[in-house]
């Protein structure tokens, strides 16, 4: 008990010595047993406040969101040129398709400094940050600018059916050498 | 038997049952009735009876605290009739705002406003800097500019969180700048320092769906979640913990023993 | 006067800015032989250079774009209600400064025993004062529309993207540091500072009426957090800061297309590839060790040496505990300005990079 009574507040004072045995007070009731009373009641009090903020903190997340798809076909592997950043999914599910000379790879359009989405400068060869400026190559490597690590790719498989299946639920991080994973790219 | 002189109407209100009942003191133009204006109006109650010359003078307070008083006041009322014709949601709050100008009487409205937005972050500011060039932080003040700290910082958040009500391309991506700040809490937010180490096994405990800046937009984006979320907090919210502060402040400036001058 | 429009660009440029600005507060608030630029009639000539400054940018068309947004009009204003309202106070403070010297009470003292009765005396100040800034407000909504742009698009970044603007000295910090430093810790730390400075000043003087020498320390302090690492940040932010986050003068065409090579390297790299000439370390303990060792002696040693020699009377004064506190929100402080210059100097990227752990300093 006496660990309960340092999870209270701060210690109920200790009351002055009882002018005379109180009628009124029961009977066996010691100054001790009062003490760890109290304690307690301090204890269990503190306790019902935090499990209630606790709760009121919780009730700030929804469990259910609603929020677009997280995964989406995107063609045939045909159909992207080597060499070439693909911005047709950039504005639907902000997706950046890239295919370099052996690999196909799905970039998050998603700047890893502060979230803007980076657009891709065909002439300078690479994309290019409009918030604060941070570059990165066409691997997705971050060169300039003040982005702490290279953008990071989704999983990306082939469907059943020979489509590109990109998911969004599952992100693949070069720094902790993820991009070897056999899914964060495709072979062509 | 000569009629008794006629009064003007004027006195005649002056000396009525209703104009009595509602001031309960003579015209103000002697010591007594003055203080009594003062002291029986729940407004002026903010105000002692008497204060010291040195702290009505402009230049020493520049009327800072006051400006930033007044202009809260006209943010609430101003903004409380936006309240009137905008809706917080993705697909009308763009809209409503065009409309404000176009549609609705006195299409100043939101303009008002904003620029009293821009005014109290101002005025709040230049208050910080007389309040601390005159040390006027000093004892027994201490605790009084740590509330005025708070209300600095909530004024702050006023202005943020309503930046993002017109929902337009300017209010959205500097909320996402922003808000993608609380992202970099550490250990509360999904890419902060520390959000690493906070791992059961496989399953990280901070990630994007549970973090500082989901509590913040309700979502992993800024959308109509966040739109709502930022419009209770800039509407309700702010305003009421502002208020409460504020009334703290003013108590205590009273209680400190006025506007501050030599000891 | 394209040469007069080039030179402001160049000048503008943040290091050289910067520099200036460091040097031109610390000669205008400690030098004694430039104090006549606290009295009035320099302000005036101060007032008219700025004024005449800004109706000579209106007439450019670059200058003329940025200034007239009407977001940017506040700002405008600001720079030159906080110029005069820091000049007054400085020029109240070194008037009750001569005064006390002779051994004359302050100014303020002359009437503070003087009580006077708040109706009619205070509250139609007040109501002067409503008026007017209701007037100011309502003709300024008249003549200048609040900025609207296009819907909402998740999708589409605006280039330049900026916070509002009372935010854009944080944002303008997230050039040197990383987004957990310059938008949480700092701007706690700022919070912070601020409530604790009644309780670390250990200074009882100067309570309730304008002084300078009194109280040089404290205001040298303030005044350097708050007009050089806040408004000279948020005008720099606000104004030189164009699209991809580039700099561009006040006089200069925002051009999407400026290059600026941004070739920033970690501490780590230097050490290990140029010093040592070995590659990398794997282990990022082993990668960062002097970055980190770097860090620990800035905020250990430096109280320290500090603490036995320049601060020696401000330690003795204040004790272990408000020292410590003080002397660690100083070392935060600074430490922006010595980022910055690792910066411009070096390309510095970052001292402490592990990125892994999403800590980079």
């Amino acid at each position: 008990m006496p660990d309960e009574i340092k999870a209270g507040a701060a210690p109920p004072p200790t009351p002055a010595a009882p002018a005379a045995p109180a009628a009124s007070a029961a009977p066996g009731v010691t100054r001790r047993g009062f003490l760890t009373w109290i304690g307690v009641a301090w204890a269990s009090f503190s306790g019902a406040m935090g499990v209630a903020s606790l709760s009121t903190l919780r009730y700030f997340f929804p469990n259910v969101l609603f929020e677009p798809p997280q995964t989406f076909k995107a063609g045939f592997p045909e159909e992207y040129i080597a060499g070439q950043v693909d911005n047709r999914f950039k504005e639907s599910f902000g997706v950046f398709m890239v295919r370099d000379e052996k690999t196909l790879y799905a970039l998050k359009a998603v700047c890893t400094h502060l979230g803007c989405t980076p657009n891709w400068l065909e002439a300078e060869f690479k994309f290019k940050c409009p918030c604060h400026g941070s570059g990165f190559y066409m691997s997705g490597i971050n060169f300039e600018g003040p982005a702490p690590r290279p953008l990071e790719r989704y999983r990306i498989v082939t469907a059943e059916d020979g489509q590109i299946l990109v998911d969004k639920t599952k992100i693949y991080r070069e720094e902790k050498g993820e991009w070897q994973d056999p899914e964060s790219f495709i072979a062509t | 038997m000569a009629a008794p002189p006629k009064k003007s109407l004027f006195t005649q209100i002056r000396e009525g049952q209703v104009w009595n009942s509602i001031f309960r003191h003579g015209p103000p133009d002697n010591t007594r009735n003055r203080s009594l204006a003062v002291l029986t109006n729940v407004f002026l109650h903010l105000h002692p009876v008497k204060v010291r010359k040195s702290g009505l003078r402009l230049k020493y307070t520049w009327c800072a605290g006051g400006t930033t008083f007044f202009l809260f006041l006209v943010e609430t009322i101003t903004g409380l009739l936006l309240m009137f014709y905008y809706r917080p949601t993705s697909e009308y709050a763009f809209s409503d705002i065009l409309d404000l100008r176009s549609q609705v009487p006195l299409g100043i409205m939101r303009e008002i406003h904003r620029w009293g937005a821009h005014a109290m972050v101002i005025a709040v500011w230049l208050h910080m800097l007389r309040v601390f060039m005159t040390g006027s932080y000093k004892p027994p003040r201490e605790f009084n500019w740590n509330i005025g700290v708070l209300l600095l910082v909530l004024t702050l958040l006023l202005s943020f969180t309503g930046y993002l009500l017109p929902w337009d391309q300017l209010a959205m991506w500097a909320v996402t700048v922003g808000s993608n700040m609380a992202r970099a809490t550490p250990f509360l937010g999904n890419e902060g320092p520390g959000a690493a180490l906070l791992r059961v096994g496989d399953i990280s405990l901070v990630h994007a769906g549970d973090d500082a800046r989901f509590a913040l937009l309700a979502g992993r984006f800024v959308g109509s979640g966040a739109l709502l979320r930022f419009y209770v907090l800039h509407c309700v919210g702010i305003p009421l913990v502002a208020a409460v502060l504020m009334a703290v402040h003013f108590w205590r400036v009273r209680k400190d023993g006025g506007i501050s001058g030599p000891l | 006067m394209q040469w007069f429009k080039s030179a402001v660009d160049w000048l503008c440029n943040p290091p050289i800015l910067f520099t200036l600005i460091f040097i031109l507060f610390f000669v205008a608030f400690l030098w004694r032989r430039v104090f006549w630029i606290w009295t009035p009639r320099a302000a005036l000539i101060l007032f008219g250079l700025g004024a005449a400054f800004v109706a000579f940018g209106i007439t450019d068309p670059n200058f003329r774009l940025i200034v007239s947004k009407p977001d940017n009009v506040p700002i405008v204003g600001m720079l030159f209600l906080v110029g005069f309202f820091t000049w007054l106070s400085m020029y109240l403070g070194l008037k009750n400064d001569e005064r006390l010297a002779k051994s004359l009470p302050p100014e303020e003292k002359l009437e503070s025993e003087i009580k006077i009765l708040v109706w009619p005396d205070l509250v139609y100040t007040e109501m002067l004062c409503m008026i007017l800034w209701s007037v100011l407000l309502i003709v300024w909504s008249i003549y200048l529309k609040a900025p609207i742009e296009e819907p909402a698009n998740p999708a589409k970044t605006p280039n330049p993207s900026k916070a509002p603007w009372y935010f854009l000295g944080l944002q303008e910090m997230l050039v040197y540091y990383d987004p957990w430093i310059a938008g949480v810790l700092l701007p706690g730390l700022i919070i912070v500072g601020l409530m604790a400075l009644p309780y670390i000043d250990p200074n009882k003087k100067g309570n309730g009426y304008y002084t300078f020498f009194e109280r040089k320390w404290e205001i040298l302090t303030f005044q350097f957090g708050f007009l050089v690492l806040w408004v000279m940040m948020i005008i720099t932010g606000t104004f030189f800061r164009g699209p991809n986050q580039n700099f561009f003068g006040p006089f200069e065409h925002w051009d999407v297309h400026k290059l600026v090579p941004l070739s920033n390297i970690n501490l780590s790299e230097v050490i290990w590839v140029k010093l040592f000439n070995v590659g990398l370390p794997t282990n990022w303990l082993v990668r960062e060790s002097f970055g980190i060792l770097l860090v620990v002696a800035y905020f250990a040693l430096i109280p320290m040496l500090l603490g036995r020699t320049l601060f020696r009377p401000f330690f003795e004064k204040m004790g272990m505990v408000r020292y410590q506190i003080l002397i660690f929100l100083l070392l935060c402080m600074v430490s922006l300005p010595i980022k910055m210059y690792l910066r411009w100097l070096f390309n510095m990227h970052y001292v402490v990079a592990i990125p892994e752990y999403f800590f980079n300093i």
